[in-house]
C-alpha cells in the first residue's frame, strides 16, 4: 500500500516535497524500495519531471519536484519491491496555483 | 497625363506563381490518385492514433492521439494554411474511407434544401469547442480517440446517404475553420485563362469527365458545386484536385494570389452567392474570429478565478452551465456590442448607404484575420513548445507493443523554449491586426469613398480591441487544467 503525500498544501508552482510510505498487504513496513517519480501534466507536449525518491526514515521515502507550470499534474510511482516486485501508482494533483 | 499610360492594378501585378509548374509537386497534383497517396499516410496515422487513445497510457502527455491532436494536427494545420492552402482537405482521411464505401453503395440522397448554408456547421464548430473545454479533450486519450471515430462515422453516414460532398460543404467543423482560414492563404485552385473556359463546351470541371460511350463519370467535377470560371476565392474549396483532373484543357492551376484579398471581394462566387448576404457564413467567420480567443481563455489562469466566481453567483457547482454563460459572452454578447457598435457608428458617422445587418456581416469578414492570427498564436505555441514531444511518445508506443525498433523513450525531448515561441506569437498577432486593418479599411472605401477614414475607424477601433485582448491573453500565466472549477 502507498500512502502519498505532498508540500506545501495547497500546491504552488515551485518546488514540492513528495513524501510516500510503503507498506504490505499485510500492514508492514516496507523498506528498501526502489522509487522512481515521475510527474506530468494533463496537457501534451510537456516535459515530465523525474527524480528519484531517497528512504529518509524506514519504510518513508521523500524527493522534491520542481512543478513549473500551473493547472493539474499527475505523479506516478514507478518502484521495485525488495522482493523484485514492480509497483506503479498514480496519484492526481489538481489544481496547483500560479505563485 | 496620358490615360493609357496609367498602369491599372492589373497590369502592375505580376503573373501568378502556379504550384502545378513547380517540379515534382506539378506531377503529382496531375497524377490521378494524388488524393489517396496523400490520404493514406493520414489514415495510417489516425488508425495509430485511435488505437493508441483506446488501448495505450491514459496519460496525454505519452499518447499518441493526444500529443498527435492537440500539438502537431492542429499546429501544422494553420501552419500550412497560412503558408500555402487547404491541402489538409485534399489529404482528408475522413474522404478516403468514404470513398471506398460508396463503391459498394451509393449515396441516393440530396442534402436537404434547407440545410444548403452554414448553420448546421458552425453549431457543431461551437459544439466542438465547448465539448473540448467541457469534457477537458486534451487531457484524455481516451474521448480524442472517439473523437476521431465520431468524425470518420458522420463523414461515413452523411456522405453515404447524401450525395456530393455534403459532409465537407454543410457539416465538417474542422472543413469549415480550413475554408474562413483559407481566405488567407496565398495560394488558390483557379483557372489560368478565363477565355479557354469561355470557349469550353463540356464543363467537365463541374461535371465531371464522362466515358465517350458508357456516358459513366470516369472523372468527378467539383462535388462541392464551385464551377471555376466563377469560382471566387477559397470558400468552400477542399483543393481536392477534381477540378484539376478533369479540367480537358489543363486549365486549372493553384496559383499564388494576395492573402486575403478575397474577403474584400463581394463578387458573386460560384456555389456561394455573395459574402455580403450569407448571414450564415458571417456567423461563421464571427465564431471563426471570438472562438479564437475563447480557445486561447480557455487555457489561462484567469479563467479558473472567472468561472468560480460565476459558480458562486450562480449557486452551481457543475461546470456545464458556466461555460455555457462564458461562450455566450464570447460568441453572442462581445460580437453583438462590439459589431453593433461599430455598425452604428459607421452608419451614423461615416453615412455610409447600408442597411445595419448587412453592413455587419459584410465587415464580419474583415475580423478573420485577427482571428487567424489568434488561432495561429495559440496552436503554434502548443506545437512549437511541444515540437519534439512525439519523438518519445513513438518511441513508447513501439516499446508498447514489444517492438522497441526506436529504443528507450527520452522524455526530456520537448521543443523550442516558450520565451522564443511567444515572440513568433506576437508575430502571428501583428500580423493578423494588420490584415484586418486592411480589409475593414479596403471595405470602409468602397462603402464611403469620399470619407473613409469615417467609416473606417470604427471598425479599426474594433481591431484593436481584439488584437489588445489577444496580445493580453497571450502574456497570461499558461494553466494546463484538467478541472476548470475548482473546489
Amino acid at each position: 500500500m502507498v500512502d502519498f503525500q505532498i508540500e506545501p498544501q495547497p500546491v504552488r508552482v515551485g518546488p514540492v516535497v513528495i513524501s510516500i510510505a510503503l507498506t504490505d498487504a499485510d500492514n508492514h513496513p516496507v523498506t528498501g524500495a526502489q522509487i522512481a517519480v515521475e510527474a506530468d501534466m494533463s496537457h501534451a507536449g510537456m516535459s515530465p519531471v523525474l527524480a528519484q525518491a531517497n528512504e529518509v526514515q524506514p519504510a518513508h521515502y521523500e524527493t522534491h519536484l520542481p512543478l513549473g507550470m500551473a493547472g493539474d499534474w499527475v505523479i506516478v510511482l514507478h518502484g521495485t519491491l525488495p522482493n523484485g516486485e514492480k509497483i506503479e501508482q498514480q496519484f492526481d494533483v489538481r489544481n496547483v496555483r500560479p505563485n | 497625363m496620358n490615360q493609357a499610360s496609367i498602369p491599372s492594378e492589373d497590369n502592375l501585378d505580376s503573373p501568378p506563381f502556379d504550384l502545378m509548374q513547380v517540379p515534382v509537386l506539378g506531377p503529382l497534383f496531375r497524377w490521378r490518385y494524388a488524393r489517396p497517396f496523400l490520404q493514406i499516410p493520414l489514415l495510417l496515422i489516425s488508425v495509430a492514433m485511435i488505437l493508441h487513445g483506446l488501448f495505450g497510457p491514459s496519460l496525454a502527455p505519452k499518447n499518441l492521439a493526444t500529443t498527435l491532436s492537440w500539438l502537431h494536427f492542429r499546429g501544422i494545420l494553420v501552419l500550412v494554411l497560412l503558408c500555402t492552402g487547404n491541402f489538409f482537405c485534399l489529404a482528408c482521411p475522413f474522404m478516403l474511407v468514404r470513398q471506398v464505401a460508396r463503391r459498394f453503395s451509393r449515396p441516393r440522397f440530396t442534402w436537404p434544401r434547407g440545410l444548403r448554408n452554414k448553420w448546421l456547421s458552425v453549431a457543431l464548430f461551437v459544439l466542438i469547442l465547448f465539448t473540448y473545454e467541457l469534457f477537458d479533450l486534451w487531457s484524455s486519450p481516451w474521448w480524442t480517440a472517439w473523437l476521431i471515430i465520431g468524425y470518420f462515422l458522420s463523414a461515413l453516414v452523411v456522405d453515404g446517404l447524401f450525395k456530393h460532398a455534403s459532409f465537407c460543404k454543410f457539416v465538417c467543423p474542422i472543413g469549415q475553420f480550413n475554408f474562413v482560414a483559407s481566405t488567407l492563404s496565398p495560394f488558390e485552385v483557379k483557372v489560368r485563362d478565363q477565355d479557354v473556359c469561355t470557349r469550353c463546351l463540356t464543363k467537365d470541371c463541374i461535371r465531371g469527365r464522362h466515358d465517350a460511350t458508357s456516358d459513366l463519370v470516369v472523372i468527378r467535377g467539383c462535388e462541392l458545386a464551385l464551377f471555376q470560371p466563377r469560382k471566387v476565392g477559397n470558400m468552400d474549396c477542399t483543393f481536392c484536385l477534381d477540378c484539376i483532373h478533369a479540367c480537358p484543357h489543363d486549365n486549372v492551376g493553384i496559383l499564388s494570389r494576395l492573402p486575403g484579398r478575397e474577403l474584400l471581394d463581394d463578387s458573386l462566387r460560384s456555389g456561394i452567392g455573395y459574402f455580403s448576404r450569407r448571414k450564415d457564413l458571417a456567423a461563421l467567420a464571427i465564431v471563426f474570429t471570438f472562438g479564437a480567443l475563447l480557445n486561447a481563455f480557455g487555457m489561462v489562469s484567469p479563467v479558473y478565478a472567472v468561472e468560480n466566481w460565476l459558480g458562486r453567483m450562480l449557486h452551481v457547482s457543475h461546470e456545464a452551465p458556466v461555460l455555457a454563460l462564458i461562450f455566450a459572452a464570447f460568441l453572442i454578447l462581445e460580437p453583438i456590442l462590439l459589431l453593433g457598435s461599430a455598425a452604428w457608428l459607421t452608419l451614423a458617422w461615416g453615412r455610409v448607404q447600408r442597411a445595419f445587418v448587412p453592413l455587419v456581416v459584410r465587415y464580419s469578414y474583415g475580423l478573420v484575420p485577427i482571428g487567424f492570427g489568434m488561432w495561429l498564436a495559440h496552436y503554434s505555441f502548443h506545437f512549437l513548445t511541444g515540437l519534439y514531444t512525439i519523438i518519445p511518445v513513438t518511441q513508447n508506443a513501439f516499446l508498447s507493443i514489444g517492438w522497441p525498433v526506436l529504443g528507450e523513450p527520452r522524455w526530456t525531448s520537448t521543443g523550442l523554449p516558450a520565451n522564443t515561441v511567444q515572440v513568433i506569437e506576437i508575430g502571428f498577432l501583428i500580423l493578423g491586426f494588420a490584415g484586418s486593418l486592411a480589409v475593414t479599411h479596403g471595405l470602409a472605401e468602397e462603402d464611403s469613398p469620399a470619407k473613409p477614414l469615417r467609416a473606417f475607424i470604427p471598425w479599426a477601433v474594433v481591431c484593436a480591441v481584439l488584437f489588445s485582448a489577444s496580445l493580453w491573453l497571450i502574456f497570461q500565466p499558461m494553466e494546463m487544467r484538467a478541472t476548470l472549477m475548482s473546489g
